[in-house]
C-alpha cells in the first residue's frame, strides 16, 4: 500500500494548464485513498534551491510520483527535463534512497491524436529506468486544450444532459467518460503499489473525432482569438524572412 | 548562412565540444560557412506555453531574450544542426530550451499532413537537419527513442532532408568521422 505521492506539475500555465487539471485529478483521487500529496509546480521549484531541496526529500519520501506535464516538439520541455536531471544526480549522490517508488506520467498533447504523446513516454519510462523507479504507466492525452479549460467532473457535469445522438456526445462525452474511468482505475492500481495494466492504459488509444473537424475548429479558434486582439491581418507574418 | 549548429552540451561536456570542433572542421572543409552556438552560455528563458509568438506578435516570442534571436538564425540557415547528449532517449535541456522558444517559426493553424494533424508552415523553405547525439555507451532503447523523436521533429519542422547520428564516448577518431561524414551527408543548399 501506498502512503505518500509527489505531484510534479511540469506546465508553465500553472493552474490553467491541462497539465494541472489532469495531474490534480488523479492526486486528488489518490488523497481520497488516505494518500499524501506532496505538489510541486517545478517552473516555481526551479527558480528556488530551497524548494529544490524540499522536492528532492518529497520525492524520498514518496512511494507515488506523479508527472503531468505538456508535450513541446514532439518531447519534454525544458523544464521538465531539468527536473528529471536534478533527480538523477540526487539518486546518484544517494539522496533519493532504494525503495519502490512507481512513476505515472501524463503527456498533454494539443494535436488530437493521442500519438503525439508515445516518445516523450517512452522518455519518461527511461528516467524512471535509470533511476530505479518502477514504471507504472502513461496517460497520452490528445487535444488536451479540452481539459485546460474544465476539470473532467465540471466538463461531464456540464454535458450531463447531451442526448447520445448529439454529435458532440462521441467528440467530447465519451472521450471524457474513458479517460475518467482510465484515471480511477489508475488510481485504485497506484494506491495498491501496482503497476497500471497496458490493456487498461490501451483505452485512450482512440481518435475522438475526424481530423479535418478538429483542424476546422482548432483554426477558428486562432482566428477568434486573433480577431479579439486586432492581429488577424498579420497572422501570416514571415518576420525572418531574408528578403532576396 | 550555409549552417547553424546549436551545442546544446552542458557545461564542462568536453566530448561534445570536441565533437562539435570536428564537425566545424569538416563543414569548413567543405567550403561551407555558418556559425556555432553554445547555447549554455546563453540566456534563453523557458517557453512560457503562452501561444503568443502565434497570435499577438505573429512569429516573434514575446519573451525578448536570445531565444529570439536563435529562432531567427535556425529559419534562415539551409542547414540546421542540432549536437546534444542523449538525456533518457531525448535532448538535453539546453538544446531543448531553445527548441521551445522556436514555434513561432510555424503557423498557428492546423492541416492534415502525412494522415495527421500538423502545423501550417509560416515559411516558404525549412531547413535540413541533422542531430548528433552522445552516449557513454550503447543503449538499445534509448537510441531507439532517439531515433524516432529526430525522425518526428523533422516531419513537425518540415525538414527536407534530416539524418541522426548517435556517437559514444567510447568511439575511436575513425568511427567518430564516419558517424560525422554520415551526419553531413544530408546538408544542402534549400534556401538559394
Amino acid at each position: 500500500m501506498a502512503d505518500q505521492a509527489i505531484f510534479l506539475m511540469c506546465s508553465p500555465r500553472g493552474e490553467e494548464s491541462a497539465s494541472y487539471s489532469l495531474g490534480s485529478y488523479v492526486t486528488s483521487l489518490l488523497e481520497e485513498k488516505g494518500i499524501t500529496i506532496n505538489e510541486y509546480h517545478i517552473y516555481k521549484t526551479l527558480r528556488n534551491q530551497t524548494k529544490i531541496d524540499e522536492m528532492i526529500k518529497s520525492v524520498n519520501d514518496s512511494d507515488i510520483i506523479v508527472l503531468s506535464s505538456p508535450l513541446y516538439i514532439d518531447s519534454a520541455p525544458t523544464n521538465t527535463i531539468k527536473i528529471m536531471n536534478i533527480i538523477t544526480r540526487a539518486v546518484q549522490e544517494e539522496k533519493i534512497g532504494k525503495k519502490k517508488r512507481l512513476l505515472l506520467a501524463i503527456s498533454c498533447a494539443g494535436y488530437l491524436e493521442y500519438y503525439h504523446n508515445n516518445i516523450v513516454l517512452q522518455i519518461y519510462e527511461q528516467f524512471a529506468k535509470t533511476n530505479g523507479f518502477t514504471w507504472a504507466g502513461g496517460l497520452p492525452i490528445g487535444a488536451a486544450g479540452t481539459y485546460a479549460m474544465n476539470t473532467i467532473t465540471s466538463f461531464l457535469e456540464q454535458l450531463a444532459q447531451l442526448p447520445e445522438d448529439d454529435p458532440r456526445y462521441e467528440i467530447y462525452v465519451k472521450p471524457t467518460r474513458i479517460l475518467d474511468s482510465v484515471i480511477k482505475g489508475a488510481v485504485e492500481y497506484l494506491s495498491q503499489g501496482k503497476v497500471v495494466p497496458k490493456d487498461e492504459l490501451q483505452k485512450l488509444e482512440f481518435v475522438a473525432m475526424p481530423l479535418e473537424s478538429y483542424v476546422e475548429g482548432g483554426n477558428k479558434n486562432w482566428i477568434n482569438w486573433a480577431e479579439k486582439i486586432g492581429t488577424v491581418e498579420k497572422l501570416r507574418d514571415k518576420p525572418y524572412e531574408i528578403k532576396q | 548562412m550555409d549552417y547553424l549548429i546549436l551545442n546544446g552540451m552542458h557545461e564542462n561536456d568536453s566530448f561534445l565540444q570536441e565533437i562539435n570542433n570536428r564537425i566545424s572542421e569538416e563543414l569548413d572543409n567543405q567550403g561551407l560557412k555558418g556559425e556555432s552556438i553554445l547555447l549554455h552560455e546563453k540566456t534563453i528563458k523557458p517557453c512560457l506555453g503562452c501561444f503568443k509568438c502565434w497570435v499577438q506578435t505573429p512569429g516573434i516570442c514575446v519573451i525578448d531574450d536570445y531565444g529570439r534571436e536563435v529562432a531567427k538564425k535556425m529559419i534562415q540557415t539551409d542547414n540546421l544542426l542540432y549536437l546534444t547528449s542523449i538525456q533518457f532517449g531525448g535532448y538535453s535541456s539546453e538544446l531543448k530550451k531553445a527548441l521551445d522558444r522556436s514555434i513561432g517559426l510555424l503557423m498557428p493553424f492546423f492541416r492534415v499532413f502525412h494522415e495527421e494533424i500538423h502545423h501550417e508552415t509560416r515559411y516558404d523553405k525549412y531547413p535540413n537537419m541533422t542531430v548528433f547525439g552522445t552516449l557513454d555507451q550503447p543503449n538499445e532503447q534509448q537510441e531507439l527513442i532517439f531515433t524516432k523523436l529526430v525522425q518526428r521533429n523533422s516531419l513537425n519542422n518540415f525538414a527536407p532532408k534530416f539524418a541522426s547520428q548517435i556517437i559514444y564516448t567510447s568511439d575511436d577518431a575513425l568511427t567518430i568521422k564516419g558517424k560525422i561524414e554520415r551526419g553531413l551527408s544530408v546538408l544542402g543548399d534549400v534556401n538559394g
